[in-house]
This record gives C-alpha cells, sequence and structure tokens, in this order.
C-alpha cells in the first residue's frame, strides 16, 4: 500500500498539467466568488441574501475543475494504455484506485481551503461595501459552510475519479460527471410540482451537497446542511465502489 | 527440483465468438531465451497479458514460480515485462517515468539512474518520453523491465520500430540477460529475428502451440534428411529414385533428394560413375521451419492466382 502511495504520488507530482489544474480550481472559485459578491447588492433585494452561500459561489466552477483533474488522474492512463503498466507494478487493483483516491483527496483538500480561504478575504470588502451581512468565522454556520466547502469540493473529485476508472475515456467521464452535477438543478427547475423539486434537490449530488453552504432560512432547506454532504458522499462512495468492482473484474 | 519459471496450463479464452486461446500449455525454463513465435492474431500477446495477471483466461492457470502473477508482492522484483512501448504518458520524463514504477517497488531514484544507464538513455533521461522514437520508447521499456533486476523477463515484440542496428543490440542484450541466469520469453511474428537468439522456440498459431522445441531439433526436423546434388548428368535422378529416393529439380542441375543418407547418395554416384560437384546436407533456416510449422495455422492466409 505504501508502494502503491508513493508511486501514485510521484505519479501526480511529475504530471505536468497537475499544478496549473490546482491553481485553476483556486482562480476559479476566488474569480467567480468575487465576481457573485460584486454584482449582488441590497438595494437590489439582496439584504436576505445568505453572506455564506454568496461569497462561496466559486465552489460551483471550482468543482469542474477538481473533476477534470480527478478524471485524468486515471483517464490519461486508460488513454495511453499506461495502466497496464500500472497495473503489472501493482497487481492488486482496489489497492490502485485507494491510492488514486488518497492522493487526489490531498491535493484537492489543499486547494480546495486555499480556494475557499481566499473567496472569503476577497469578498470580505466586497461584502461591506454593498452593504451586505459581513459573514464571522466565530459564527458555527461559516465555519461550517467553509470547512463544508473543502469537504465539497474533495467529493466531488472522488465521484469523478470512480466515474473515469468505471468510463475509461477522460472526456466520457468529464461529461458525465458534469451531467450527473448539473442535470438535477436544470431538471428541478423544469418541473412545475414543488413536490419533485424538493426531492431532486435533496437527491442530487451537487444540489444536496452544496446546502452544506446554508448559513440562513435552514428550515426551509430540502435537506438539513450535514445530511446534505452525506447524500454527496454516498454519490461519491457508490461511483468509487462501481469503478472499483469494474477495474478488477475487467481485462484491462 | 523443477526449474520451470513460467508454466503455462490450457489457457483458454475467447472474446465475444473469436476464440484467442485454445488450451495454450508451455513452459519457460531459466538461463535461455524462448521464442514466442506465431502469425498475428495467434494469442502471443494475450497468453503474455494472462501471465502478467492483466486478463483473466477462462480457464487454465499461468503460474510464475507457482504463483500466480496477482499473488506477486513487489512483482516486478520476479518479473520484468514490456508489453507496449507506447504506453507511457509523453509529457512526463523518462527519469520520472521509471520514478514512480521503482517508488511502486520500493526502490530508489538510484536504481532508476542505473537502468537509464543500461539501457543508454543517460543523456535523454530528463527529455519528455513522447518526444521519443518507437526505438527509443522500446529501450525505455526495456529499462523498466529490469527496474527490479528480476529473474523473468516477459517481452511483446521487442524488436518492433527498432532500426537494424538497434535489432543487433537487442539480439546481443537478450542473450546477455539468459546467461545471467534469468528466463526470458520474447514474442515476435517474424521468426528471423530470433534467428540466433533464441535457444528454443514456442510456436504457436489459433490460439494453441504447434511446435515447442529447441532450435536445434527445429532445424533437424525441418531439413527432413534432405540432400542437395550439383551434377549436369542425367542419368543421375533415374539411378537415384531407382534405389528408393524422392528426387526433385532444385535448379538448373541441381537436384533436391530426400530418403537417402548424403554418403549413400555419394556412393551411388560414384557406383554408377556420374561425376557430381557438390553434395550436401540441406541446412534449414529457423523462417523455413517455421513456415513450414504455420502453414496450416495463418489466420488469413493470402490468395495467389
Amino acid at each position: 500500500m505504501i508502494g502503491a502511495l508513493r508511486s501514485e504520488w510521484t505519479k501526480l507530482r511529475t504530471s505536468p498539467g497537475t499544478i496549473w489544474l490546482l491553481l485553476a480550481v483556486v482562480v476559479a472559485t476566488v474569480a467567480v466568488s468575487a465576481a457573485a459578491v460584486a454584482g449582488t447588492t441590497c438595494r437590489w433585494g439582496g439584504c436576505d441574501v445568505d453572506p455564506a452561500r454568496l461569497a462561496l459561489t466559486g465552489v460551483q466552477l471550482g468543482q469542474a475543475v477538481a473533476a477534470i483533474l480527478a478524471v485524468l488522474v486515471i483517464g490519461g492512463e486508460y488513454g495511453t494504455g499506461m495502466h497496464r503498466i500500472t497495473l503489472t507494478a501493482v497487481p492488486r487493483r482496489g489497492v490502485v484506485l485507494v491510492a488514486k483516491a488518497v492522493v487526489v483527496s490531498a491535493v484537492i483538500v489543499a486547494a480546495s481551503a486555499a480556494a475557499v480561504a481566499g473567496s472569503l478575504l476577497a469578498t470580505r470588502p466586497l461584502l461591506r461595501r454593498n452593504g451586505l451581512p459581513a459573514l464571522s468565522m466565530d459564527d458555527g454556520g461559516a465555519v461550517r459552510a467553509a470547512v463544508g466547502s473543502v469537504l465539497y469540493l474533495t467529493l466531488v473529485a472522488l465521484l469523478a475519479l470512480g466515474v473515469a476508472t468505471a468510463v475509461r475515456h477522460s472526456a466520457a467521464a468529464i461529461g458525465a460527471v458534469l451531467g450527473l452535477l448539473y442535470l438535477f438543478p436544470i431538471m428541478a427547475q423544469a418541473v412545475s410540482d414543488e413536490k419533485w423539486q424538493r426531492y431532486l434537490t435533496k437527491l442530487g449530488p451537487m444540489t444536496a451537497g452544496l446546502t452544506i453552504q446554508a448559513t440562513k432560512h435552514l428550515t426551509e432547506l430540502p435537506i438539513a446542511p450535514w445530511k446534505g454532504l452525506g447524500v454527496l458522499a454516498v454519490w461519491s462512495v457508490g461511483c468509487l465502489l462501481a469503478g472499483g468492482a469494474l477495474l478488477v473484474r475487467r481485462d484491462a | 527440483m523443477n526449474k520451470t519459471i513460467i508454466a503455462v496450463d490450457g489457457l483458454r479464452k475467447r472474446f465475444g465468438r473469436t476464440v484467442a486461446l485454445d488450451g495454450m500449455s508451455f513452459t519457460v525454463q531459466p538461463g535461455r531465451v524462448t521464442g514466442f513465435v506465431g502469425p498475428n492474431g495467434a494469442g502471443k500477446t494475450t497468453t503474455m497479458r494472462v501471465i502478467l495477471g492483466l486478463d483473466a483466461p477462462d480457464s487454465g492457470t499461468a503460474l510464475i514460480g507457482g504463483q500466480p502473477y496477482r499473488a506477486l508482492r513487489r512483482p516486478l522484483c520476479h518479473v520484468g515485462s514490456l508489453l507496449d512501448a507506447g504506453a507511457l504518458q509523453p509529457s512526463r520524463t523518462a527519469r520520472n517515468h521509471l520514478l514512480w514504477l521503482a517508488h511502486s517497488q520500493g526502490l530508489t531514484a538510484r536504481r532508476v539512474d542505473e537502468v537509464l544507464e543500461g539501457a543508454g538513455l543517460t543523456t535523454v533521461a530528463r527529455r519528455r518520453a513522447g518526444g521519443f522514437s518507437l526505438g527509443m520508447r522500446q529501450r525505455l521499456g526495456l529499462a523498466a523491465a529490469l527496474l527490479g533486476d528480476p529473474p523473468v523477463l516477459v517481452l511483446d515484440e521487442p524488436f518492433n520500430g527498432m532500426d537494424p542496428e538497434g535489432i543487433i543490440w537487442m539480439r546481443g542484450f537478450l542473450k546477455t540477460l539468459a546467461a545471467q541466469g534469468r528466463a526470458v520469453l520474447v514474442s515476435s511474428h517474424l521468426m528471423s529475428e530470433l534467428q540466433d537468439t533464441a535457444d528454443h522456440v514456442v510456436v504457436v498459431g489459433r490460439g494453441r502451440v504447434i511446435a515447442d522445441a529447441s532450435v536445434v531439433q527445429l532445424l533437424a526436423a525441418t531439413a527432413n534428411g534432405r540432400v542437395t546434388l550439383r551434377t549436369d548428368s542425367a542419368r543421375a535422378a533415374t539411378v537415384l529414385a531407382d534405389a528408393g529416393g524422392t528426387v526433385a529439380a532444385a535448379g538448373v542441375g541441381v537436384l533436391s533428394v530426400s530418403g537417402l543418407a548424403t554418403d549413400a547418395v555419394v556412393a551411388l554416384m560414384n557406383a554408377n560413375g556420374i561425376g557430381f560437384s557438390e553434395v550436401s546436407a540441406h541446412r534449414a533456416t529457423l523462417e523455413e521451419a517455421y513456415l513450414e510449422l504455420t502453414r496450416d495455422a495463418v489466420e488469413f492466409k493470402a490468395v495467389s492466382r
């Protein structure tokens, strides 16, 4: 296991794309968060807005970059046939996937911590300028939103790793992951029945998972914050298990 | 003690309706180069993948020192393999490619530099592997196979893409590895590449073994006691046929005789006062032996006339 972990870490570290994608997670998250806050003022009916959700809006773009990085960790090997070398070096295939999951989690936790901290710092003066309520880290809800967003991005990356392991093709995997994330909110908007809307919101990995950012009107949420993140975790674990089962059973 | 290192026994595998392996069985011994030869589609690569635990057979076993590949701890220290030299991420440098492999086996960067030097890649070690020629990638693949200093090597078509100089280098390299006591299994669809390299050949076709013999045995069997006789005499053919030989013209003034030993042919010529300028036992090439064996096994034979 230690050999597999060191090996996957060396692979990730020596892939030139890794550092740029990690920077992109940070930049995309901070930029979209700042733009979202800059574009919201109290005068235009923003007074009732949830400042934590608003200041962390960029997570919705950052997650796509995190997913791409995770997909490429295994999709890049399938694309070149290098997965066969990996599997001759580490024939216990479950160990390979676990090692990949660990190193992906490690770099995504680091990048998303930077992305969330950057978003909160960048949006602080903008919230004040636009007359919106400030975020205080003394407040339990804001801490939950911040820590939860880091966990959210990490779980999305793991979901993407599982999907890519199952479909064995980078482009198809990225399409499938983005589809899975954005399909539920789009469907929820499309249906008119409120009961179905709440149901879809509770079920979707993105809509349920992002409730972790909520600090206001908690009783009106379709699903409680930690429960919502739990729904995403179930998706991620499910995709990893499915990918792992296929990896173990299929010919390489 | 049983010295068998690789034991392939009764492998069967189908891909849909195509039978890839149909009872493939052979063994590989240490200290020699075993050629694994057959036409394209004969099941060579599939067999190697099964040996390396990449593909699962429908039935049968492939064991390395008595264990299935997937049960090996630090497998690269037991078996070195090269299946596809192109199977690497092009943006990673040659040295980093070997480094992650080394780390997976608990080996150090020092070992990486050693094998890079052994393969003659030190000067390009920090260049991106994507820019390498096929010949250089083969060398990098060999360096990877030797990383764990394994007693067994499994190489799929290592001559592919090599220039004549590279082929000569590779032959010497393979012989050196076998001389060090390693078991070397090398596949090729061209028997001529293995001439003067392989000590033993396993010839396969349609997913099963057609011949499993030492090169010496194989050549003797193919020559089949034929004798080449050079003579201008028109009587020679009649005399030889009367003595029980089968005679065929093999060119102007050249007869190919089978069914008679060389000294019998000489005695007959002398007894009948027939002059001849040359008599020799026919020497088969490995290529001829191979063609004879695989004649029925080639899947898509060219249709002539």
